[in-house]
């Protein structure tokens, strides 16, 4: 019994482990991420070192090392002993290397291809092309477009060329030639230079906020006391008719609200013996789209404060209205003087928690205008996914997506602060002072 | 006859033992690999074609005596999303697949980040079938020099013209006819097709947007616009290039077609569905899709489409235009693998993938066209007579994206900036200035700005 105080976090340690995999790793991780210039090109595990056309581009413009830059750039291929040992060594058919030796020994060439009409040449040739392919990959003699896996193995290359480098050029080289990523704080200089990032900023404020207050917090409170002065009966009834959008597929869902909008659907069929002509409603102007999109997560989101704010009703002491309505009061004024202030604590939690919720939730919004018309619905969570998981030429940038998404973060953290300073978290919690 | 029954009998079980024994002391080398692709319902072949491969070429080693056993496994996806995210974070976690069939746009930055390995590293582009394929379509899987990738097919994104429409607004067949040459030639523009497409809707043979309807969704194909207005995705020596000249007349171009009602605003997210529906029932004047859209036309929506349709380049437009087309080729990669053998086998597989008879297969199975000039004379090839006509119409004009690690961030802002203008966000030269300073944040000395 001396160890049952370890017996709790043994009991929990299974589940702490999850924690830290699937919800701590990520977070730390995106937060070193978004201080990287990560890509799809640069790979996530690390790089190594190329002389690439485009690593000595830089070199010139940058550096100015435009001799350097021509003299790695120089393809050569010899066909010298110590090629013809390491082809033999890789398994190249011997009777072909005596033959290339004899016919070709010393000679040079521009390319690889070169190598292999000389080695197709023989009378020996190899019968397969990876038998050709063995004995050419051995005699290069230039570092161009070869990948080292440390900047040391790239300069025992250049060095065996006969390139001497100064301190400098070698820093230079380091620079250019590395393929994978890098700590910088690009990704930051480039949010606030970016013309469209206020404008998601700005975007994504009004999503939050107007359905917050019009649906996820506004509309729950007149549905649960709307139902709270309800028969049980048909309270029951409505409130489980506002929770069926909850418990239908996202997908499905929106798919029925396109249905509706678009131009051949349901909208648009009611409308035009009316004299409008057909159209997508839902796209068809940013101000129909932010109608659609609030409503279509408004709709979803108030069931869940209806849910809390509803039975936060039903705990309030049935003796309080009682006393209420025998002092005459009127249902504004129970519902001013009794269920609201009762309501502080939920209140406070759902808003804190749709917050968070609508801050990070982009799916209906992707599935709905997918951001349009024209990017007017783009929230940041829809842009940091697009940044760093869709990108149709294939270049995903983690770095950035990581960066926009460490942003969300801050500012989650900050509006709750700000929450718990407007309803004065510390008195809530405030042990009760009459026990 | 006793005698001779026991003795044959003896022979033979003899035989099969020694045979058995043989077999058992050299059951050959066994190499498995896998084949990621994009691969729906008639891209099938994609795989396929590796599996054939690897077929032909156990016998071709058994020929040479060698036994070999070559397993494939293939790993189809439907998305593009999803399979580039597989691919990428197997690689990170070391079991890519050997083999890869994506778009030619993927070379760069796979290249970059070491994914891949050059293809011509493991292929004899020298040796059939690889040096007969179309010179253009190597050019295309080149990156800094190296042949990174095979093709494995190509295709190209058109005009079409609904044809009862333009005969009813006065052409004749002949002009018909001639039209793609016209449009070739710059002879027809793409304001000549505003004008064409506003006389369908006045004429009240199509209804008001329905004028002329482009691709409904983000795609390669809106360079083509760039480039009808005399832009050019890179610069020549390697650096992407914005002209902010032919940028705008092409966003400007989309704004014109909004004001005169030939097109909607929110064309843009017009579902798939919709849109193969409205242009395979004669309800949209003109249309820019794609070659190998034309087996779902004819097959699901059942187009009759030599009666109905004529096709041609996209016509150019404003003053340096010129008609063109794109084609986004897939292509055969080669992932980079600790062991060399497989790579080899790799390279020999896509190989003889390329042969035009298993070519053919994928070609005409899903009404792309083919990578090399023998296939043309393939009869599967030869005998569909969509591939065949609309191969020397589009294919010898066709132009691709460049391969460029920065290329998928300027296809996004290009994107980002058309929609806003296009949708009314922003002024064609609002859009432009905000182009422009973004590919100056985003990728500043990578990028030319003229």
């Amino acid at each position: 019994m001396g160890n049952s105080k370890h017996l709790g976090l043994f009991l929990l340690a299974p589940a702490g482990i999850f924690v830290i995999l699937f919800f701590l790793a990520p977070v730390v991780l995106t937060g070193v991420f978004g201080f990287t210039n990560m890509s799809t090109a640069t790979g996530i595990t690390g790089g190594s070192y190329m002389v690439s056309e485009s690593a000595m581009r830089p070199l010139r413009s940058r550096f100015g090392e435009d001799a350097l830059a021509d003299q790695l750039s120089k393809r050569i291929y010899t066909i010298d002993e110590e090629g013809l040992q390491a082809a033999a060594e890789a398994g190249g058919d011997a009777a072909a290397l005596t033959e290339l030796r004899s016919n070709f020994f010393n000679e040079s060439f521009g390319n690889r291809r070169e190598v292999e009409t000389a080695i197709k040449s023989l009378n020996a040739r190899p019968s397969t092309t990876r038998g050709i392919k063995i004995i050419s990959a051995q005699f290069v003699k230039s570092v161009i477009n070869v990948r080292f896996d440390t900047f040391e193995e790239l300069l025992t290359s250049i060095a065996d060329f006969g390139i001497e480098l100064s301190d400098d050029q070698i820093e230079a080289l380091a620079d250019v030639t590395y393929t994978g990523w890098t700590f910088t704080l690009q990704n930051f200089k480039t949010m606030v230079e970016l013309p469209d990032t206020r404008k998601t900023l700005i975007n994504t404020l009004f999503y939050v906020f107007t359905t917050l207050i019009l649906f996820n917090t506004g509309f729950a409170l007149v549905l649960s006391i709307s139902t709270h002065y309800m028969p049980t009966g048909p309270a029951g009834f409505f409130r489980s008719i506002w929770l069926l959008p909850r418990v239908t597929p996202p997908v499905l869902y929106v798919l029925m609200w396109k249905w509706l909008a678009w131009d051949t659907g349901f909208l648009s069929v009611i409308l035009e013996p009316m004299g409008f002509a057909p159209r997508n409603w839902m796209l068809d102007s940013p101000t129909n789209a932010w109608v659609f999109i609030i409503l279509i997560n408004g709709i979803v989101g108030a069931s869940m404060g209806m849910l809390i704010f509803s039975s936060a009703i039903k705990a309030i002491p049935a003796s309080l209205f009682h006393a209420s309505e025998v002092d005459g009061a009127t249902r504004r004024q129970q519902i001013w003087h009794i269920i609201l202030p009762q309501l502080r604590w939920p209140i406070l939690f759902i808003t804190i928690y749709q917050t968070l919720s609508l801050l990070t939730s982009f799916e209906y919004i992707l599935l709905a205008t997918d951001g349009g018309p024209g990017g007017a619905t783009e929230v940041w969570a829809l842009s940091t996914y697009l940044k760093a998981l869709q990108n149709y030429g294939g270049a995903l940038q983690y770095g950035y997506g990581a960066a926009l998404s460490l942003v969300l973060v801050v500012i989650g953290i900050s509006v709750s602060l700000i929450y718990l300073k407007l309803f004065d978290f510390k008195n809530l919690t405030a042990p009760p002072k009459i026990e | 006859m006793k005698h001779q029954l026991l003795r044959s009998t003896a022979i033979a079980v003899a035989l099969a033992v020694g045979a058995a024994g043989a077999a058992f002391a050299d059951s050959g080398k066994e190499y498995n690999l896998s084949v990621a692709a994009i691969a729906g319902p008639t891209d099938i072949y994609r795989i396929a074609a590796i599996e054939i491969a690897a077929d032909l070429l156990e016998r071709e080693y058994a020929v040479r005596g060698e036994i070999v056993h070559i397993n494939i496994e293939g790993r189809p996806f439907t998305q593009w999303d999803e399979f580039r995210q597989a691919v990428t974070l197997a690689a990170e976690a070391g079991n890519a697949p050997n083999i890869v069939v994506a778009s030619h746009v993927d070379i760069a930055p796979w290249a970059q980040s070491g994914l891949i390995v050059p293809a011509e590293d493991y292929v004899d582009l020298d040796a059939w079938p690889l040096n007969d394929i179309y010179p253009n379509l190597l050019e295309i899987t080149s990156f800094q020099d190296q042949v990174w990738a095979i093709p494995q097919d190509a295709e190209s994104r058109p005009f079409f013209f609904w044809k009862p429409h333009m005969k009813a607004i006065g052409y004749s067949d002949a002009d018909l006819d001639g039209l793609a040459e016209r449009i070739r030639s710059g002879d027809y523009t793409l304001e000549n097709m505003l004008v064409d497409a506003r006389k369908m809707i006045d004429a009240g043979l199509v209804e008001e947007n329905r004028g002329f309807w482009p691709r409904p969704s983000k795609g390669p194909d809106y360079w083509m616009f760039y480039m009808a207005f005399g832009g050019e995705m890179e610069d020549g020596n390697g650096r992407l290039l914005l002209d902010k000249t032919s940028m705008a007349e092409f966003y400007q171009f989309f704004v014109d077609a909004v004001e005169l009602g030939v097109i909607g605003k929110n064309h843009i997210g017009t579902p798939w569905d919709q849109w193969h529906g409205a242009l395979t029932s004669g309800q949209v004047g003109m249309w820019q899709g794609g070659t190998w859209q034309f087996a779902e036309w004819t097959g699901k929506y059942g187009m009759d489409f030599f009666a109905n349709a004529t096709f041609s380049l996209v016509p150019g437009g404003g003053d340096n235009g010129r008609a063109n087309t794109l084609t986004q080729p897939l292509v055969y990669l080669i992932t980079d693998q600790d062991d060399e053998e497989i790579m080899g086998i790799a390279g020999e597989l896509i190989t003889i993938a390329s042969e035009p008879r298993i070519n053919a297969l994928h070609a005409v199975n899903s009404a792309h066209l083919g990578i090399s000039k023998a296939e043309e004379t393939v009869g599967l090839y030869a005998g569909d007579r969509w591939i065949r006509e609309a191969t020397p119409v589009l294919l010898p004009f066709a132009s691709a994206q460049p391969n460029n690690i920065f290329f998928g961030q300027y296809f996004e802002v290009m994107f980002s900036g058309l929609q806003a203008a296009w949708t009314g966000q922003k002024t064609v030269e609002e859009a432009i200035a905000d182009v422009e300073t973004e590919l100056k944040a985003a990728l500043g000395d990578n990028i030319v700005i003229k």
